[in-house]
């Protein structure tokens, strides 16, 4: 006989496996730290690339300024200095953000995949009744 | 309002039927829209500018994810900018790089916040978005939000430079790229509405999360004030230009769309709020529950009246059969179908079918329920014996009955008692 409640256990199950859980689950088979480091390693990657990528905008937007700053020493290692700074707060900031988001998304995702794994059992014990 | 939830139920039986064909149109038309705005814009390559090729792109689009709008859209922009000038297109490509990179990863799956923005902004209606973003979405989507504002006041920039590009030589390339990117800059315009925009979103979100009764309208209305007061305090500091009367009249836009989309996403009954209060062992729970609003569809009635003879009829005899007062016809069949197909929660597509056999006075009725799983399959048949007087009132009863909806178990009951005293 087909019981009420557990097809609607099923029906919310399937519906969180075929949406919101399959990004859940992909999350859930890290742990915490290996999950949190790579996407830490993949956000300074990118923010490399795009402080690369700035700075060459900036070099082609000042290239006369900067080819007169190359023949002063003083001045072109205060222009290091500055990118580097830029570099540090912009790739560090950029860092500490993701880490920030990716904490907030492993716990949310292991919260709902908690409450996924014991409507499984719960479902387990359903069968089991019968 | 009834006739409203009635027609948003309709809607919804309709989509769930045949979303299959509804979401590829859609995308298609959106990805038409937008390439066919992105090619009247700039159309500076002769080759894109063609209505085949805009619709081909549409409907590969169409069966794709939603996405690939996004990236044939940057395609679309930056062969056009190539088609201007290289430079424009390198620089192009980098704000794409820079976007993706640094922002967009977040919100991978806000694609049509990113398309819709710029070509909200670019119809002179961008302040729907804010507050619609805010009610359908997650605070992160305000960075999704924010650069397809930068997309689209890019690809202004570079329409309205383009005649500047154009007289610029070969020689000139370093100082079309330093034209581009210091103006794309020092747009203080674009600054400014992505941080209303932003704050819009954040606040939108945050209000229509509180336990408040009517937080969805709240949330709308303070949006549209956060935005206006933000927008003039920008136009005040920054000397943006802005024209407050778009700016109102936008805003009132937005709060007739959002609440459109409240009607569609978040109609609930507040009137019929209850909030109870328990315990468990470990905590107390202070519940507040409104209820959603909801009817359903009219019913649909489907009469069937067949006249025929059977073998029973004319073995009794005719004449028998028209003095017990059954009508002229030696047989009849009555087959009244109600069909509800979306109901309340508890009731969805359901079937009542009640059929009459008189025959002399023989009266046979069936009634059937096929719902969803609360309710199951359901289905009793009466057979019962009358006098032909009691045939004919019976009959018209049963015709005329009206069915009441919302009472899945009741229906049952009014059916058997009801009726059949």
């Amino acid at each position: 006989m087909l019981s009420e409640e557990r097809i609607i256990l099923m029906t919310r199950m399937a519906s969180y496996e075929q949406g919101e859980g399959r990004k859940n689950v992909k999350i859930g088979n890290y742990f915490r730290s290996d999950y949190i480091t790579v996407q830490v390693l993949k956000a300074v990657v990118c923010a490399i690339v795009a402080f690369l990528i700035m700075c060459g905008l900036y070099v082609l937007c000042n290239y006369e300024e900067l080819m007169q700053k190359l023949y002063n020493i003083d001045e072109l290692l205060a222009f290091a200095r500055d990118i580097l700074t830029y570099f540090c707060v912009m790739v560090g900031g950029y860092g500490v953000l993701t880490y920030i988001i990716c904490t907030w998304k492993y716990v949310s995702a292991k919260k709902s995949l908690k409450c996924y794994y014991h409507n499984l059992k719960k479902l387990g014990s359903m069968y089991n009744e019968r | 309002m009834t006739v409203l939830l009635e027609m948003k139920e309709r809607l919804k039986l309709i989509y769930s039927k045949s979303d299959v064909f509804i979401v590829p149109v859609v995308k298609f038309l959106l990805a038409f829209v937008t390439f066919n705005t992105l090619n009247s814009r700039l159309g500076y390559m002769a080759l894109l500018d063609d209505m085949g090729i805009v619709l081909i792109a549409a409907l590969a689009c169409s069966f794709l994810p939603l996405g690939m709008i996004v990236l044939l859209g940057a395609v679309f922009s930056l062969m056009h900018m190539y088609a201007l000038s290289l430079e424009v297109a390198l620089v192009g490509l980098c704000m794409y790089l820079i976007m993706y990179l640094l922002f967009f990863r977040f919100s991978p799956k806000d694609s049509l916040v990113v398309v819709v923005t710029p070509l909200l902004c670019a119809l002179k209606i961008p302040y729907v978005v804010p507050i619609a973003v805010g009610l359908l979405c997650v605070p992160s989507s305000a960075v999704s939000v924010g650069c397809g504002i930068s997309v689209y006041y890019l690809l202004e920039l570079v329409a309205e430079s383009a005649p500047n590009i154009r007289t610029m030589g070969d020689e000139d390339a370093l100082a079309k790229i330093r034209m581009l990117v210091e103006n794309f800059l020092a747009n203080k315009a674009m600054l400014v509405i992505i941080a209303a925009f932003a704050i819009t979103v954040l606040s939108v979100y945050l209000i229509r999360r509180m336990s408040v009764n009517y937080a969805w309208t709240i949330a709308m209305i303070a949006g549209a004030m956060v935005n206006i007061v933000v927008l003039l305090v920008g136009d005040l500091y920054y000397e943006i230009n802005l024209a407050v009367g778009s700016v109102l009249l936008g805003s009132l836009l937005a709060i007739v769309v959002a609440k459109v989309i409240e009607f569609f996403r978040f109609c609930v009954d507040y009137s019929r709020t209850e909030k109870v209060q328990f315990e468990d062992d470990e905590y107390y729970y202070y519940v507040k529950a409104v209820p959603k609003m909801a009817v359903p569809m009219q019913t649909r009635t489907v009469k069937r009246i067949n006249s025929q003879r059977t073998r029973e009829a004319e073995g009794a005899g005719e004449e028998s059969l028209y003095a017990a007062g059954s009508g002229r016809q030696g047989s009849r069949t009555v087959t009244t179908e109600r069909s509800v197909p979306a109901g309340s929660s508890l009731q969805r597509g359901r079937t009542v079918t009640t059929e009459r056999t008189s025959l002399g006075g023989n009266i046979r009725q069936s009634g059937g329920q096929s719902g969803n799983a609360r309710q199951g399959a359901r289905s009793a048949t009466t057979e019962r014996s009358v006098s032909g007087r009691n045939s004919a009132r019976n009959a018209g009863r049963t015709q005329g009955r009206s069915v009441t909806i919302g009472r899945a178990v009741d229906m049952q009951e009014d059916f058997d008692e009801d009726e059949w005293p």
